[in-house]
């Protein structure tokens, strides 16, 4: 009896190592590396998944990159989506996969435009002669300007991801997350956009989802309970503790970008309380409700980008990874330094 | 009996290669959003077809605009360079430039400095189509029979009259070699300036509604768009090969049908 | 040799030519055609037979020399007709078209050419073909056609480069024939190259042997039997007396010249 005992302790001991072995694990984005994606980056600088026990590769997104179809491929193991309209997509089309987190309470989808020009009302946009929206807006949230805002598709014009156009012509507008273009924009035209977030104005989807498969979220629940609890401390230490690691990693991976953009970004992401705000604050970044997203799904709805019942909410997203409080303690020791 | 087997084998083989494909999907329990089986991209196509008519009708415009204006382009060029041995040796290297650049690269830059959508997707097409029937007609006009140049020389033609009469009929089959080739070229340009570019909203083809549906994982959609893209190649290809036939059938050794294949 | 008393049709004085290569292909070749004279140039190929047609045609200029075409005059254009060994045809054109080609470019509509390009077909044999293609002929009835084109003019001089060289014999010898008529019919110069002794016996009144490398006139031989000929002149003794001789002539050998 004794000697089984000892047996089973050296073996749970062998197997202790094992458990703490990290599991290799692929996360991609949907843009090159800028400082919406800096939680991520954070926990991977610091260690963070390591400490939970895996081995994060970020593979970044891009202009003309569409990371979307490897996530039911099985190539890669998270994605990160910018809306829940994807989601929609998703479920509508029976694409096996389900949004675990939200990390942004707000999205920063945005149009801007030049000041001076009459832009200043949100409603003076839609007369706007040219709007440079790119392929994924196109066939997404500008619909919904057209049907609930009065947008038209005559001023609709590719945006190729070079602001020249936008910044030479005073009288055009265009699309930008709220958080880093203006910030470019600044920096080559020399002028401080107008800047109007969507979500102002009835766009409440949450963004920076992190989906995954279904039959993970069934088979292998811990590795997403470990990869969401450690992407939330991530964003926690990104906000606000030191994210000088972080940063680097971000250079590093998009040499376009800059230190003092990245910095500028966070307070942006601060000030509009992007990442940190509403039901984050007393549930952990990351938090989701069901009521708002089905609230959501109905402004869809009446906007014409989907038929009433066409698709299932109960299988958009998964609630049972957040809510949890998770980062809040250590946020509370981070801003009270 | 023979002849009946031999005109229905395309249409039996593509029916076999459907069937397949449909068993297959199904055998293999292959999601709709990865690779969807014929019978829904069917069905797809049926539900969609307001949308999808349109958005082909666009496409169809912009590959047989494009083709009109690069035979247009490409004959007078041609028949100008046949006039003047020192023209074409200014002007030829330009027109393989334009032919080695990438639409991939311009298509973009084009809609910028190019107000009109439908004008700048004309023009990525012409570009592409435009090179295979300026090269083809050059070397039919030059191909002519030595001894009927000097016949017409002896004739003392004037040149409007050599170019008329001897060089143009000669060139014809040369042209219209050209032409099969520009016509899926045409088609291929107008697809890829609309995909890499993106299109404006009013008038979109079949591109944008392939991107449209690969955006919102509507794979079933996808195909349906791209069998009308297909569908419109082959018809093409079948217009151009129809006019061949009944352009040079009379004369052309490349419209003789063969007794020898005929018996295997 | 007697010349005729009306001024020759076509003459060559002492004509040389060498080419950019610097190939002497000819060294002063002269010769005269009369009128309705039928005359062979014989010889190897590469003696520049060729060569002494076209400078009559007008496609080479002499190095030296002068050379004396039938000239166009108003009302006659294409004095000079040429018949190439190929049948130079257009092919996408039919029979007809072919045929109304030198008429078209001087200027004659299809109606007004009309009744001549049919006699001329007639005159052919081949009048039931006018609107076939070319590539429905066989070599013989191409040739025909290329001879009907090279009559509608009416020229003064026919030049025929080895026009039935491509040919069979039963077909050679029927055209050889029908040459003889319509050539007679219409009694005009004509200047045949050939490297076919028979042929050239057959068909001339006189016969130019020719030497190569430079090419130049080495000898000349009449052929005085009367006109019309029949076939059964080829199997007489006065034919093939004539074909040794020029046999023999052809194979004695030529001095050698420059460019040899």
């Amino acid at each position: 009896m004794a000697l089984r005992l000892v047996h089973s302790l050296f073996l749970s001991l062998l197997l202790l190592p094992a458990a703490q072995a990290q599991q290799a694990v692929t996360f991609a984005t949907n843009w090159k590396a800028q400082a919406a994606h800096g939680g991520f980056y954070q926990a991977v600088a610091d260690g963070t998944y390591k400490k939970h026990g895996l081995d994060v590769t970020i593979r970044q997104g891009g202009p003309q990159v569409n990371n979307r179809p490897l996530l039911p491929a099985k190539r890669i193991d998270f994605l990160m989506t910018g809306n829940l309209l994807h989601s929609f997509d998703n479920v509508k089309n029976g694409v096996p996969v389900v949004v675990v987190a939200a990390m942004f309470q707000k999205d920063p989808q945005a149009l801007m435009a030049h000041p001076g020009q009459g832009y200043e009302n949100f409603a003076s946009l839609k007369n706007a002669p040219t709007a440079f929206i790119a392929k994924d807006g196109q066939f997404s949230w500008w619909q919904w300007l057209k049907v609930v805002h009065g947008f038209k598709d005559e001023a609709l014009k590719p945006y190729n991801y070079n602001l020249g156009p936008f910044l030479a012509q005073p009288k055009t507008i265009q699309q930008g997350y709220s958080v880093a273009e203006p910030i470019y924009i600044k920096e080559q035209g020399k002028f401080a956009p107008i800047v109007h977030l969507l979500a102002d104005h009835g766009f409440s989807t949450y963004s920076t989802l992190i989906e995954t498969r279904t039959e993970t979220v069934k088979n292998n629940p811990e590795l997403v309970q470990r990869f969401v609890d450690a992407s939330i401390i991530g964003w926690v230490n990104f906000m606000y503790g030191d994210r000088s690691a972080a940063n680097a990693l971000m250079m590093k991976d998009n040499p376009e970008i800059s230190l003092a953009e990245i910095e500028a970004s966070v307070v942006l992401m601060k000030q509009q309380g992007i990442v940190d705000s509403g039901e984050a604050q007393n549930q952990g970044i990351g938090a989701m409700s069901s009521a708002r997203i089905q609230d959501f799904y109905q402004q869809m709805v009446k906007a014409g980008l989907y038929k009433a019942n066409e698709v299932d909410l109960a299988k958009v997203a998964t609630t049972e990874f957040v809510n949890k409080q998770t980062g809040v303690a250590l946020k509370k020791t981070l801003t009270t330094k | 009996m023979k002849t009946l087997v031999n005109s229905l084998l395309p249409a039996l083989t593509l029916i076999a290669c459907l069937v397949l494909w449909e068993l297959g999907v199904r055998w293999a329990d292959i999601p709709a959003y990865t690779l969807p089986a014929p019978s829904r991209i069917g069905t797809t196509l049926i539900d969609n077809w307001p949308s999808l008519a349109t958005s082909w009708w666009f496409t169809i415009k912009i590959t047989l605009g494009a083709l009109a204006l690069a035979c247009l382009g490409g004959v007078l060029i041609a028949s100008v360079f046949s006039l003047s041995p020192r023209l074409e040796r200014a002007f030829f290297p330009i027109a393989v430039v334009l032919q080695v650049t990438p639409i991939v690269a311009i298509a973009p830059l084009m809609l910028i400095y190019i107000d009109s959508t439908t004008v700048a997707l004309l023009l990525c097409a012409w570009i592409v189509a435009f090179f295979p029937i300026l090269s083809n007609t050059v070397t039919g006009l030059r191909a002519t029979d030595r001894n009927l140049v000097e016949l017409f020389r002896l004739y003392r033609a004037s040149p409007w009259r050599r170019l008329t009469l001897l060089r143009a009929p000669a060139a014809l089959p040369y042209f219209l070699t050209g032409l099969k080739i520009s016509g899926g070229l045409s088609l291929i340009g107008a697809v890829t300036a609309e995909m890499v570019a993106g299109s404006a909203g009013r008038e979109t083809g079949l591109a944008s509604r392939i991107l449209e549906a690969s955006f919102r994982t509507e794979t079933p959609k996808m195909f349906a768009a791209l069998a009308l893209l297909v569908l419109t190649g082959v018809l093409v290809f079948v217009l151009f090969n129809i006019l061949s036939f009944f352009l040079l059938r009379s004369w052309h050794s490349s419209e003789q049908i063969d007794e020898l294949d005929q018996s295997s | 040799m007697e010349l005729s008393a009306k001024p020759p049709t076509a003459e060559i004085i002492k004509a040389s030519k060498r080419f950019d290569t610097g190939v002497l292909a000819l060294s002063e070749v002269s010769l005269s055609i009369g009128s309705g004279e039928f005359v062979t140039l014989l010889g190897p190929s590469g003696c520049g037979k060729s060569t002494i047609l076209r400078l009559l045609a007008g496609l080479e200029i002499p190095s030296a020399g002068t050379v004396h075409a039938p000239a166009d005059d108003g009302a006659q254009q294409y004095a000079t007709a040429f018949v190439f060994q190929e049948s130079t045809l257009m092919p996408w054109a039919s029979v007809f078209n072919n045929v109304w080609l030198p008429l078209r470019l001087q200027g004659f509509s299809r109606s007004h050419s009309r009744a001549r390009v049919e006699a001329a077909l007639k005159s052919v044999g081949l009048e039931d073909f006018a609107q076939a293609f070319p590539r429905q002929l066989s070599g013989g009835m191409k040739m025909r056609v290329s001879i009907a084109r090279a009559l509608i003019t009416e020229p003064k001089i026919l030049l025929m480069d080895e026009p039935f060289a491509a040919l069979d014999d039963l077909s050679r010898h029927r055209l050889n024939n029908d040459l003889l008529h319509w050539q007679q019919e219409r009694s005009i110069a004509t200047l045949f190259v050939t490297h076919n002794i028979a042929e050239a016996v057959f068909l001339s009144s006189r016969v130019l042997v020719m030497g190569a490398r430079p090419g130049r006139i080495v000898q000349e031989r009449a052929i005085d039997e009367p006109y019309p000929r029949a076939s059964t002149f080829r199997d007489s003794e006065r034919f093939s007396n004539h074909c040794r001789a020029l046999a023999s002539a052809l194979a004695q050998p030529t001095p050698l010249g420059e460019g040899g």
